[in-house]
This record gives structure tokens, sequence and C-alpha cells, in this order.
């Protein structure tokens, strides 16, 4: 693939606009070896638009280029006693696009709910705004939020305006390895019982047994009473975002609420790893097509839905669970609307 | 024409159907009563299978149709034109699923906003977003609104609490979005996300999964008053910049004060207070304790008169109900009410006030205003005689001048009550021509002939183009009271 690195937002819409042929955006480009193939595209890096336009301290906002590293705006909120609560890495503009955990997110602070408008770029060039800078827009429709999960198939955002979060007082990560299935599920129930339930919250399950991580945030007398109710043991982060495929193996990847859980665990195959987010998102890394089709095979009977999303025969990509019709349909219409020539791969 | 009426009366039955003059009358519009049109008919659908059935047979016909919840909307989105067919969700009130354990409920789209919360309170749980309209407004319209209320600053939009939705798309086809969809493939953007908050234009939402949350142990809910607006908008300020997250910071000024005073929804709120400021914290005891003490101090730091705290719930409910009532009082001192949305950013607060005091003196108007301080969403009303044409035009400009006021400030035309027919005029000051089309590329493709709620919440082609097209809403303001 040849590679263009656009320096500005126009720079990238006149490059667009000279119809180069068929695009594949990227942003640090984590997650390339989960794409389809785009053989013969333009790989577009947008990783270089990478400045901190604004940082509205005082209204707890910020406009950022898509290709701010995600530890840079940390760093720069940390300054300020920030944070951008949601899970996820590369950079912020990939974050978005790939949303990995979705709209369910364990704490009630996902994708969408943190970005409240952009700026983006058209596959034919035009460039557009959508939403606000403010906490609370209702105005126009909310192109925006269609960004969430488009995986660089829609449009290029290049600038994005988000939502900030003050940072806790206190914090603590907290790990639990070894667990036995129910000892783990018990935990995990009486965490999610809680009013103010931990901030982040996943389970890790193989070979050794499950882990639990999460962690607890809020005011300092908070987090040493709940770290203390559950008898949580404090640990350094052991959060992972993701799994990496085996050679030869797979990626599944779905979702099953908490009480899905106990099926979810018995179709596993004792080879799989499991990578659970309290949200509901899971990804499970299988040894290879077999153990995959094990575990699709019985997924719908414990109320999970789950597809292959990286795997090393192309005929395999996206087997699983359906999708409803009608929302494919309405994803092909958007990419007609908005990419009729199919320049973004 | 009267064939289009009994195929619809054969699908639903001779009482859900409704195309009688007299009949329609309860249809002619919504909150914003500026603008009034009769529909060609209403129909009662029951269930998702009837909802499909009208929405097939009237995109066979080619006939333009508008969904509707409530009709609580203040921006005109459920008023039809005299062509439509209005589709009344308020009899699919339907609680589907309750589903404690995973913090879920499914319901059909005419479930009251308040009556969800009722349904699984037993459980500990409530359904977080809470307009000031919940005993009456319906989770379908909060959704087509994306609606908030006084706790979104901690909780946050209905698009923050809905998973899923069953929606009949305008040719009668249906789709899944979000959870309801099963797992997104790769790509599949969030399709949920963009239906939150497109006024009904994008089909018929008609079952809707939606997240609960669990109840907080304890809360606590405070009142301060102050001797300026700018002293009450520095302490909210001050109360954010500490790092808190209270559950509500809602203002109200003098003006709004005195109106509820004097009405049936009296709280007992200090008469010669320039501002009071309500503040709620929920939480585990000892925490919103520590919060409390943090809050008190932002008050003292920032010259308030006075500060009271509910001791029970009687007090909360008392403390709350001069805010609840807030519109309905409003609403007592005039025979009509113009109820702005603007945001801004809430460091600009103060200077919004001012300016929206200058705007209201400019134009000769009073100008009152109860507002979500914490997420800078104004809700500055007007109250005056709709009867008299040349206030009523005085009125809409000071209105317009004010939307204006917000966008400058960095902020929005619009925080909860959405575009409707009402902001039409005034999305040119946000949004460019190639914003609109690239909105409109999106609403074809939900929508490809048009005819799902026509000449809603997106102006015309070129009508962005033009920065003022203030004076046809004059206009059509006047227009509207000429004696018929
Ligand atoms: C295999 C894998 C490895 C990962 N590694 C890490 C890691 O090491 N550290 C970590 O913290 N997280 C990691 N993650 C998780 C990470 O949170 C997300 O995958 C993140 O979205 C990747 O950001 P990126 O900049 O690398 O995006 P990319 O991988 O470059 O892109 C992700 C998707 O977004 C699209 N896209 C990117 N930018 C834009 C834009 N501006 N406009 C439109 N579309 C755009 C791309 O086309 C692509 O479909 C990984 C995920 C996977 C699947
Ligand atoms: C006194 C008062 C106070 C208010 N306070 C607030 C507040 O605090 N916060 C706030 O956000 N709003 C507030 N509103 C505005 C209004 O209540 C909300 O917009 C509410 O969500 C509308 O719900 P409804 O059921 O009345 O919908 P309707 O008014 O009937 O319809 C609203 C829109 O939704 C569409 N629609 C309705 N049902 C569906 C469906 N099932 N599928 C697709 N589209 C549908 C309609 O076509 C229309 O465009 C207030 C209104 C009043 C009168």
């Amino acid at each position: 693939m040849s590679a263009f690195a656009p320096r500005s937002d126009a720079e990238l819409a006149d490059w667009l606009r000279s119809r180069p042929g068929r695009v594949r955006l990227m942003g640090a480009g984590s997650r390339v070896g989960r794409a389809a193939p785009a053989d013969g595209a333009h790989a577009v890096q947008l990783a270089g638009l990478d400045a901190i336009e604004r940082l509205d301290a005082p209204d707890q906002t910020c406009t950022v280029g898509c290709g701010v590293r995600r530890e840079a705006l940390d760093d720069a909120l940390r300054a300020h006693d920030l944070e951008l609560p949601c899970p996820g890495g590369g950079t912020i503009g990939g974050l978005f696009a790939a949303d990995p955990l979705g709209a369910a997110s364990h704490a009630g602070h996902s994708p969408r709910s943190l970005l409240l408008g952009l700026e983006g770029v058209l596959a034919d060039g035009t460039a557009f705004r959508s939403g606000a800078r403010v906490v609370k827009s209702v105005a126009g429709y909310d192109v925006h939020k269609l960004f969430v999960g488009s995986e660089g198939r829609l449009y290029a955002a290049t600038k994005l305006h988000l939502r900030l979060k003050p940072r806790p007082r206190a914090e603590s990560w907290f790990a639990h390895d070894g667990l036995a299935d129910a000892e783990a599920l018990a935990r995990l129930q009486a965490l999610r019982a809680e009013p103010v339930a931990p901030a982040a919250v996943q389970l890790r399950r193989d070979g050794g047994g499950v882990t639990l991580v999460g962690r607890c945030a809020g005011r300092p007398t908070f987090v040493r009473a709940q770290l203390q109710k559950h008898a949580l043991t404090e640990s350094e982060c052991a959060w992972s975002d993701h799994l990496t495929a085996p050679t030869g193996g797979e990626i599944v990847a779905g979702l099953a609420r908490a009480s899905a859980l106990p099926g979810l665990f018995a179709a596993l195959p004792a080879t799989a790893t499991l990578l659970w987010h309290g949200g509901g998102r899971f990804e499970a890394a299988l040894p290879d097509a077999a153990a995959s089709d094990a575990l699709l095979k019985t997924a719908a009977a414990h109320d999970v839905t789950a597809r292959v999303v990286a795997t090393t025969a192309p005929a395999r990509r996206e087997r699983g669970s359906p999708t409803d019709p009608g929302a494919a349909h309405l994803a092909a219409a958007l990419r007609s609307a908005l990419d009729p020539h199919g320049i973004l791969v | 024409m009267a064939a289009l009426e009994s195929r619809l009366r054969a699908l639903l039955s001779d009482r859900r159907v409704l195309d009688a003059p007299d009949a329609l009358l309860a249809w002619e519009c919504d909150g914003f009563t500026v603008h009034k049109s009769r529909p060609r008919a209403v129909v009662l659908p029951e269930s998702t299978a009837e909802v499909q059935a009208v929405v097939r047979l009237l995109h066979q016909e080619r006939v333009p149709f508008v969904p509707r919840g409530a009709g609580t909307c203040l921006s005109g989105g459920p008023t039809a034109g005299t062509d439509a067919v209005v589709i009344d969700l308020a009899r699919m009130k339907q609680v589907l699923r309750i589903d404690a354990d995973d913090q879920f409920a499914v319901v059909q789209p005419g479930v009251v906003n308040v009556e969800l919360t009722a349904a699984v309170r037993h459980l500990g749980l409530h359904y977080a977003p809470d307009p000031s309209s919940q005993t009456v407004c319906t989770i379908g319209g909060n959704l087509a609104e994306n609606s908030g209320g006084p706790h979104c600053f901690k909780y946050g939009m209905t698009q923050d609490h809905v998973l899923g939705a069953v929606v009949v798309l305008p040719d009668g086809e249906i789709a899944r979005l979000g959870d309801a969809g099963g797992p997104r493939p790769p790509g599949l953007p969030d399709l949920l996300g963009v239906f939150c908050g497109s006024e009904g234009t994008f089909g018929v939402a008609t079952e809707i999964t939606v997240r609960l949350c669990r109840d907080q142990s304890a809360v606590r809910t405070l009142l301060a008053s102050f001797a300026s607006m700018a002293d009450a908008c520095r302490a909210v300020g001050a109360i954010v910049r500490k790092g808190l997250v209270p559950a509500a910071l809602e203002i109200l000024d003098r003006a709004t004060i005195q109106a509820v005073e004097a009405s049936a929804y009296r709280a007992g709120y200090p008469a010669d207070a320039a501002a009071v400021l309500l503040v709620e914290l929920d939480g585990p005891p000892d925490v919103i304790a520590e919060e409390a003490d943090e809050v008190r101090a932002a008050f003292a730091a920032h010259g308030a008169l006075r500060s009271e705290e509910a001791t029970d719930d009687a007090e909360r409910k008392r403390l709350w109900k001069g805010r609840k009532g807030a519109f309905g009082a409003m609403g007592r001192v005039s025979t009509d009410l113009y109820v702005l949305d603007g945001v801004v950013p809430r460091s600009r607060l103060e200077e919004a006030l001012d300016g929206i005091t200058a705007i209201g003196t400019k134009h000769g108007v009073r100008i009152t205003n109860v507002f979500h301080a914490g997420d800078g969403n104004l809700h500055p009303n007007i109250p005056f005689d709709g009867r008299d044409a040349a206030e009523t035009a005085r009125v809409v400009a000071a209105g317009h001048e004010i939307l204006r006021l917000c966008v400058d400030l960095g902020g929005s035309i619009s925080g909860e009550h959405g575009i409707g027919t009402e902001k039409l005029d005034h999305f040119g000051m946000m949004y460019s021509a190639a914003d609109r089309d690239v909105m409109a590329r999106v609403r074809a493709a939900f929508d490809p002939h048009g005819r799902c709620n026509p000449g809603k919440a997106l102006p015309s082609r070129g009508a962005c183009a033009e920065p003022a097209k203030w004076p046809q809403m004059v206009a059509k303001v006047l227009d509207a009271e000429k004696p018929r």
C-alpha cells in the first residue's frame, strides 16, 4: 500500500478531491491485523493530525486532532485534574472509530456519550462539521455518532470535540487471579450489585482460571471502603483492551450480558482465552477454526452473540451470529450516501 | 381519498382510526403552539406489527406520516401537515421485559417516562433521564428528541441510556439497532446513536431497550440564595472545578422565583434573592456528607445570602417543587410563553445571562431564566400575549438574538427541545450548507422518499446558505396571528 500522511485537514481534503482511488484510513495502526485486506488502496496515516486544539478545563471539554495519542491526551488532562473516562488506546480517532467496547460500557461512559461533535472530511473531499463543543446539543442530526464504530468506512474525522470528566480524587486498581468460575462470578455479582459499581471491571479466563480486574475510583474514603467491603487486593493496572490471536488461531468477539457469563464459560473450549468487559463485550482467542466454530454453534443457546473478527482465513471473517438485515441495509445505505464510489475500504 | 382511511380501518379497526375534523383537534399541535395544523388522520396502533402494516400501506400510497408520543415537544416535532397521517403511539405502553440482574428494560414507545421508573422501583432501580415533562412524555418521544432533564449533568441524556431499538423504517421494513441487532459486525456504525435525536424523521421506534440505574443509598438536596446571578453562576463554576459531580445543578432567577412563589408551586424560596441555586448530591451517605460540606463552602465563598438543606423527603420535594413547577408558574403569568433552549459553555453563563438581559431591554420584553446550570443549558422564558402581533414579533426577535448569542459564545441553539419547525430558521447559525447537505444524505439513507415527518429537524436545501431567514420567521408568526 502506498501511504499518504496529511499534515492538516485541508491537505487531506485537497488530496481526497484529487480522486486518488481507494483509501484505507489509519490512526496508529494497532488494528491493522484485524481489518480485511485492502490491496491496492492508499494508506492514509492520520497520526500526524496530532494537535490538542483546545482544552477548556472549566467546561470539561476539549477539541483534539484525530491523530492525538491517547497517552498524550491523558497527560494533558491530568494537569487539569480531568480524564477521558473510557478505555482504549492508539489515536483518539482510531479509538472512537473502533469503539472497542460499545455503548453499553460498564460505568455508563462510552465513546458515544463522550463524543460531542467533530470536523470531518467525506471521501470526495467535502469538509463538514457535526455537533458542538458544548456538553449538550440536540441541534441537527448527530452525524458524529455515526463515526463511533465506523472503522474508517464512512468518513475521516479530523478533529473531535470530547466531553471530559473530573479525575477521581483517589483510584485503586485491583486484580484477583486463579479464581474458580463460580467464585469469580460471585465476586463480580457482588460488585455489580453496588449502587456505585467499580469504575471499570473485566474478567480474563484461561487455563489458569479466572482473573477479575477492576478499578475503584472516587473519594478516598469511598475507595478504601469499597476495597475493604469486597476484600479486593490492590495491584498494578492489569487491564487489557484486546487479545491477540494465537498463531493459526482466531479471535471471536461479541456480546454477553453478565447473566449469560455462565453460559459463555460453558460454551468456551478449554483451550480458549476469554476477555470480558463489564459492559458485556467480550473477545475470545481460540487456537483454531474448529474451536471457534464450537463456540459460535452454542452461543445463541446461551443468549450470547458472537462473530469471528480476526482470522487467517478470509472466508471465515464475520462468520457467526447474523447481523440484523435492517441494520445491515441501513449501514450500506449510509455508506453509499456518504461515500457513493466506495473509496473508503 | 376515502380509500386510504378505510384501508387503515381494515388494519386497525374503526375505533383506532380517526379522521373526523373535530376528532383531530387534539393533534393539531404540540407544546409549540405557534405552529398548528390538523393532520389528515390519526391512527392508534398497538404493536410493532400494526405499525409496520400501517407504514407499509402509507409507503405504498405515498402518504407522509408523523410518529407521535405524548405531544409535549416544544419545537413542533410531532405536528403533522394536513396531508399527513399521525401514528400515535400512546397505546403502546407495555413494559415488555425487566431484567434486574443485567439492569435493562425493554419497553414499548408509549410508556410514560415516570411510569418506567415506577415499574422498577421495587427492584431498587430507576430510569435516569428525567425531563421536567416526565409525568406525561413517552420513552419514544424521549428517544426521538434525545431528551435530558435536571439530573443529566451527572447521568447524561437519553442517548446515554438507550441500548437498542426496534424501528419500523419509512418503507415498512424493520431494523434492529444497537444491541437489539446482535453483535456489531466490523464497520457497522452507531446507528442507534444517530437515530437518537432524529426527531421522528428516521422511522418509528416500536421497542426500546434502556439501561436502568441502581438507586443511590442517599440523597442530599441543598438550596442557596444569592444577591446576584453572577454569584450563583460562580458558585456553580466553583463546585464543578472542585471535581464534584452533583446529580443536579439548577438555577432560577428573581422573576422566576417570584412567579413560582405566587403560584401553586410555592416552595418557600427567598423572595429577596436575585437567584437560587439548587444542588442535589447522591451516593453513599458518608461520601455525600463530605461533598455537601464542599458545596456549602462554595456557597459561602461566593456570597450566598442563605442556604438550607432538605432534612427529609417532604422537604426535598418542596425544594424541587419550585424548580419543577417553574414552567407552569411562568405559564400563568401571561397567555403565552416562549421557551428557549440555547446552550453555552458553562464558563460563559454569566456573559450569556447579561446578554439576555440586554436583549430583553432592547426589545422591550420580559425574560425570565430557569436553567440547567451544570450543563450551561439555558431556558430563557418570554411571557407574552400571543394576540398582540407587535409584541409577538418582538418576542420572536428577542428569541432569535438570544440563540445567536449562544452560538457566538461557542454553544448551541438547542440543548433538549430539538429543531422541529421552530428552529429551522436558526439552523444556519450553527451549520453551513455543506454540514446540512451531509445531514440530508444521512436522512435520505433512512428515508429516501422523504415521507417520515417531512419538513422537520432539517431546513430545506439553500436555507442554510442565507444567514438571515429571520424576517420570514417574523412574517410567519405575524401571519399566524391574523384573524381568519
Ligand atoms: C490487534 C489490536 C491491538 C491493539 N493494540 C493496542 C495497544 O497496543 N494499546 C492500546 O492501548 N490499545 C490497543 N488496541 C485497542 C485500541 O483501543 C483500539 O483498537 C484503537 O481504536 C486503535 O487506535 P489506532 O489509532 O491504532 O487505530 P487504527 O488501528 O489505526 O484504526 C482503527 C480503525 O479506525 C479507523 N480510523 C482511525 N482513525 C480514523 C479517523 N481519524 N477517521 C476515520 N477512521 C479512522 C481505521 O480505518 C480503522 O478501521 C488494540 C486493538 C487491537 C484490535
Ligand atoms: C412543561 C414541559 C417541560 C419539558 N421539560 C423538558 C426537559 O426537561 N427536558 C427535555 O429534554 N425536554 C423537555 N420538554 C420537551 C418534551 O417533553 C420532550 O421533548 C419529550 O421527549 C417529548 O416526548 P413526547 O412523548 O411528548 O413526544 P412528542 O412530543 O409526541 O414527539 C416528539 C418527537 O418525537 C417523535 N416521536 C415520538 N415518538 C416516536 C417514536 N416512537 N418513534 C420515532 N419518533 C417518535 C415525534 O415525531 C416528534 O418529532 C418539556 C416539555 C414541556 C411541555
